[in-house]
């Protein structure tokens, strides 16, 4: 995709999203509806979301914003299909937004209005906004690996003997094929395609020291919190969460699995050209930083990380530091492949 | 067996259902229970079949006491209001259920159904289901598993009343010949006085939780002990006047009424009972010694009889029942007015409480 | 018919109220059709679309999906076993309670209704989990050295399950006694049996239409469970309607997962029929 040369402002860096410079396109020439409709997670996330991104917008362009959710894919397929979409922006769930763009879901990003231009090349789209990182990453209780005792990597996590207690994995073959295959050494460069019959026999060494396969996101933080299990693997904003609520939990990053969370347009969305001008909002990095102190889910602008204070730097999968350790999720074989994989793992589930 | 009930109190809260009650109902004997809804006798009988514990006072069976005793331990026979009969099972099951219970062998057991059908004339209706029969048959059915088991005493509450009058009145001689057959002590409760009188070997008239009086259907109709039971059973003239000397009594309208036994005290109050078929009207009454005159105000003609609603002058309206020849007419006519009298003997006192 | 006999017929006050019951009733039928029969109807031509039964034949020959099926109704019947022998005493109770004793006794049974599935299903996390209220409470009393396992298997689904469908037990069978004239019961007694009999041969059997529709509600309610075997379950049990969500929500996969619906839903109604050929006999017989 070509970058092109950004006719706006640089924007400056203000922290206060009141004194952020307006673009200086001009707009008028385009009709402003009293509102569009942006779907996005909700709960905790729902509430940050106003607070930044929506308030933003409405600040900029005096078009209110309502919110809907939750995030849902058979939705967004049922709705472009009849031809009858009503969300003008809509967050796509995981690794959707590949399949989403396969499928003919989404319109094509106006880069003319969405400016990229500093972001990584491999994350950038023609259909999809990458709007923040999160990686799947292993926690432990630091109450009972004190001192930088805990297993480092999936292969240390894999040796019970070593690292003894109970364990808890998602019920989902995504990270947990990847995380197997490292265990078996397998290099990182080296993961796909995956060999599911070599990951699910990793798989099975491990098994009866999983006490709990996690199904809800909030699942496995709770369950080091209530000592259900020592170790466990999960989103890392779920556990950057409860350790800052005091819970004796820590994350480490190496062989974390980093992906990015994206938004999109429906095919046939109302006012265009708004929701490409939401997009835009979405790109501010002082916004981005306000979202990745609270919920350790940076966005994909560099110049994000001037705006977050040191402290919270080591909590970020976007952290050099922490980057390195990481591999990202193959999104294009999952998409090729995740309904065989899954019926290999409920295959494999249903043995005991 | 006999029965014996001796001081039973039964309360509800703040009612009391039955305030101390004594009856003995011996053995063959048919006792029915008489009194209008609410009296207790229902209560009464729950007390006896153990499915009410009294608050004071004892149940003997012979000579066990049973007032503690659960009711299935009591050998006691009972056919319920609407039967109870068990909906899911067949005629001969619902029958041969008390033996089941008793642990019959079952050669024996379906020999006595058999029995006990045959009993109730319904020998070839075994096999179906209560549902399938009529109220009658549902009845005997009812009666059949009730005497099966050679119960120490049977127990009837209201059988009768869902029946219309002339299945009624066969089903109250069948119930009355079984009874006699069998020499089956039985306690029959009823509200209905005519019933009582036809079927029982002697009557308890019970009101407002108490006994007012024990008797033969003759004694309770000719000689009833309060003025209740002489209002409930029977139709009645009740006379309310001033005793005097010699069996007499001042009421007003009708002078000074003769009758056969002492009336109390001078000039105490005394309530006089006159049954209705014993007034005379025109000629007959000119012999007799208690004479008035009354106006005709209403005649019902009932068949073997007119029933006469009399006004006397200056005194109480009264009833009377004249006899019918099929062939004689009418002997009065409504507005006119006539002689009328009773005998000495037909006045009856009743005691005041 | 001559037109005299079908004003007749039409007069006729037993059918006119007839036809008016059926009138009062057709909205709720016409809402039924709408919101439930439409869309079935479109669920069995999806499993079809591609003009084959490709999809049934994977279900049908894939022993991953027979074999999850097979489990769902192990579950379901180990519910409905459980269901009943719990609700029955709580039924027997409430039917000779007094009023207050069946508002009462009404509100616990219908709590759960009152909470979302996922609060409820957390509280049983909270309650039964490894260092959970229960296994606190035991260890601290001495009565346990380890923590007993309640949660994140089978029995954690069951007792999840169990919990929100005991009031579909419940109510049935509380009416069906309702319904038993207590002279029956006297009746019994006095002929001879001691309460337990009483029971068996009397109550029981006529309670059966009550029991019936407990158990049919509830082993086909447990059937469609899929969060609370996800969540209590971790991951040792799955259920069928587990894998057909997967379907829709994950894979958009529609058409098998209309497939494996089709095959739920059959199989529900076969066992359904079996079940009503064997007790209906004798217990709609009742009254």
């Amino acid at each position: 995709m070509s970058i092109k040369t950004t006719r706006r402002a640089v924007l400056g860096a203000g922290l206060a999203a009141a004194t952020l410079p307006l673009p200086a396109i001009a707009q008028s020439s385009v009709p402003k509806p009293d509102r569009i409709v942006v779907n996005a997670s909700g709960g905790a996330m729902a509430n940050l979301f106003r607070r930044t991104y929506n308030a933003e917008f409405e600040k900029r362009h005096g078009i209110r914003v309502v919110d809907t959710s939750p995030v849902d894919f058979g939705k967004l397929r049922a709705m472009v299909e009849s031809g009858n979409v009503e969300w003008s922006v809509t967050e796509l769930g995981g690794q959707d937004f590949v399949r989403a763009k396969n499928m003919n879901l989404l319109e094509p990003l106006d880069l003319s209005i969405i400016d990229l231009s500093k972001y990584p090349a491999a994350v950038r789209d023609t259909h999809a906004f990458p709007s923040s990182v999160y990686s799947t990453v292993m926690a432990y209780r630091t109450d009972v690996f004190r001192d930088g005792s805990h297993p480092k990597g999936w292969a240390e996590f894999w040796d019970v003997r070593r690292f003894p207690g109970p364990r808890s994995l998602r019920n989902h073959p995504v990270d947990n094929l990847e995380f197997a295959l490292l265990a078996d050494g397998v290099e990182p460069d080296k993961l796909y395609p995956i060999d599911i019959d070599r990951a699910l026999r990793k798989m099975t060494e491990l098994r009866p020291h999983i006490s709990v396969w996690w199904t809800t996101g909030a699942q496995p933080a709770q369950l080091l919190v209530d000592r259900e299990v020592v170790l466990a693997s999960g989103w890392n904003g779920r556990f950057y969460d409860i350790a800052k609520r005091g819970a004796p939990v820590a994350v480490e990053w190496q062989g974390g699995s980093a992906k990015q969370n994206a938004f999109g347009i429906p095919r046939g969305a109302p006012h265009l050209h708004w929701a490409n001008q939401f997009l835009q909002v979405m790109t501010t990095p002082e916004l981005q930083a306000v979202y990745a102190t609270e919920l350790a889910y940076p966005g994909l602008h560099p110049d994000t990380v001037n705006f977050v204070a040191e402290d919270i730097k080591p909590h970020l999968p976007t952290t050099p530091a922490n980057l390195e350790k990481q591999f990202w999720l193959g999104v294009d074989w999952w998409t090729e492949n995740g309904q065989r994989a899954q019926e290999a793992w409920n295959r494999w589930m249903l043995r005991r | 067996m006999d029965l014996t009930v001796r001081g039973v109190v039964r309360r509800f809260g703040a009612v009391t259902a039955l305030a101390g009650v004594d009856l003995t109902v011996a053995e063959g004997e048919l006792l029915t229970i008489l009194g209008p809804s609410g009296s207790g006798k229902t209560t009464l009988l729950k007390v006896v079949a153990g499915f009410e514990i009294p608050d004071e006072g004892t149940v003997h069976l012979g000579t066990a006491d049973v007032t503690m005793a659960p009711p299935r331990s009591r050998d006691v026979g009972m056919v319920f209001q609407n039967y109870a009969l068990f909906p899911h099972l067949t005629v001969a099951q619902n029958v041969a259920f008390p033996l089941e219970m008793r642990r019959l062998p079952k050669p024996e057991r379906t020999q006595r159904v058999a029995e006990a059908l045959a009993l109730v004339e319904l020998t070839d209706y075994g096999h179906r289901l209560p549902r399938q029969l009529s109220g009658g048959q549902q009845q005997r059915v009812a009666l059949a598993r009730a005497i099966v088991f050679k119960p120490r005493l049977l127990l009837l509450d209201e059988p009768f009343g869902a029946l219309d009058r002339k299945l009624r009145e066969s089903m109250q001689l069948e119930v009355r010949r079984l009874q006699r057959r069998l020499r089956l002590t039985t306690l029959f409760i009823t509200h209905d006085q005519e019933e009582a009188l036809i079927l029982s070997d002697r009557i308890a008239v019970m009101s407002a939780a108490l006994i007012e009086q024990v008797g033969t259907p003759a004694e309770v109709y000719a000689r009833p002990a309060t003025r209740f039971v002489a209002d409930f059973v029977g139709e009645s003239n009740l006379l309310d006047g001033i005793a005097t000397e010699g069996h007499g009594a001042e009421v007003s309208g009708l002078g000074r009424v003769q009758a056969g036994a002492s009336t109390g005290a001078p000039g105490a109050r005394a309530t006089l009972l006159l049954r209705p078929e014993a007034l005379r009207v025109g000629a007959e009454a000119a012999a007799l010694p208690n004479r008035a005159s009354a106006r005709i105000l209403e005649t019902v003609f009932l068949g073997l009889s007119v029933k006469l609603r009399l006004q006397v002058e200056g005194g109480p309206e009264m009833l009377a029942r004249l006899p019918l020849r099929p062939s004689a007419p009418l002997p009065v006519t409504e507005g006119e007015v006539v002689p009328l009298g009773f005998a000495t003997e037909d006045v009856h006192v009743i005691r005041h409480g | 018919m001559s037109s005299a006999t079908a004003d007749r017929r039409r007069a006729d006050p037993a059918r006119a109220r007839e036809r008016m019951l059926v009138m009062l009733a057709l909205p709720a039928l016409l809402l039924l059709g709408v919101i439930f029969i439409w869309p079935l109807l479109r669920l069995l031509s999806m499993s079809v679309a591609d003009g084959t039964l490709d999809q049934f034949e994977k279900a049908a020959l894939d022993d991953l999906y027979v074999m999850v099926l097979y489990e769902s109704m192990e579950i379901a019947v180990l519910v409905t076993v459980i269901c009943l022998a719990l609700a029955y005493p709580v039924a027997a109770w409430l039917a000779q309670a007094g009023r207050t004793g069946f508002i009462l006794g009404m509100f616990f049974l219908l709590l759960p209704f009152w909470t979302s599935i996922l609060v409820r299903t957390y509280a049983w996390m909270v309650l039964l989990g490894r260092n959970g209220v229960i296994n606190r409470t035991l260890r601290d009393w001495g009565w346990i050295e380890f923590p007993l396992p309640l949660l994140h298997n089978l029995t954690g689904v069951l007792i999840g399950i169990v919990h929100v469908m005991l009031p579909y037990m419940v109510i049935p069978i509380y009416a069906a006694l309702l319904r038993i004239d207590p002279d029956l019961r006297r009746a019994a007694e006095g002929l001879g049996a001691p309460a337990w009999r009483a029971f068996l041969r009397v109550t029981l059997p006529l309670s059966l239409p009550g029991v019936f529709a407990g158990c049919a509600l509830v082993f086909v309610i447990t059937l469609g469970f899929f969060i609370t075997p996800a969540l209590l379950g971790g991951g040792q049990v799955m259920m069928i309607a587990m894998l057909i969500e997967q379907q829709v929500r994950e894979f958009l996969d529609w058409n098998f997962a209309a497939a494996l619906a089709t095959v739920l839903l059959a199989a529900t109604l076969v066992i359904y029929a079996a079940l009503a050929k064997l007790t209906g006999g004798q217990g709609h017989g009742a009254r």
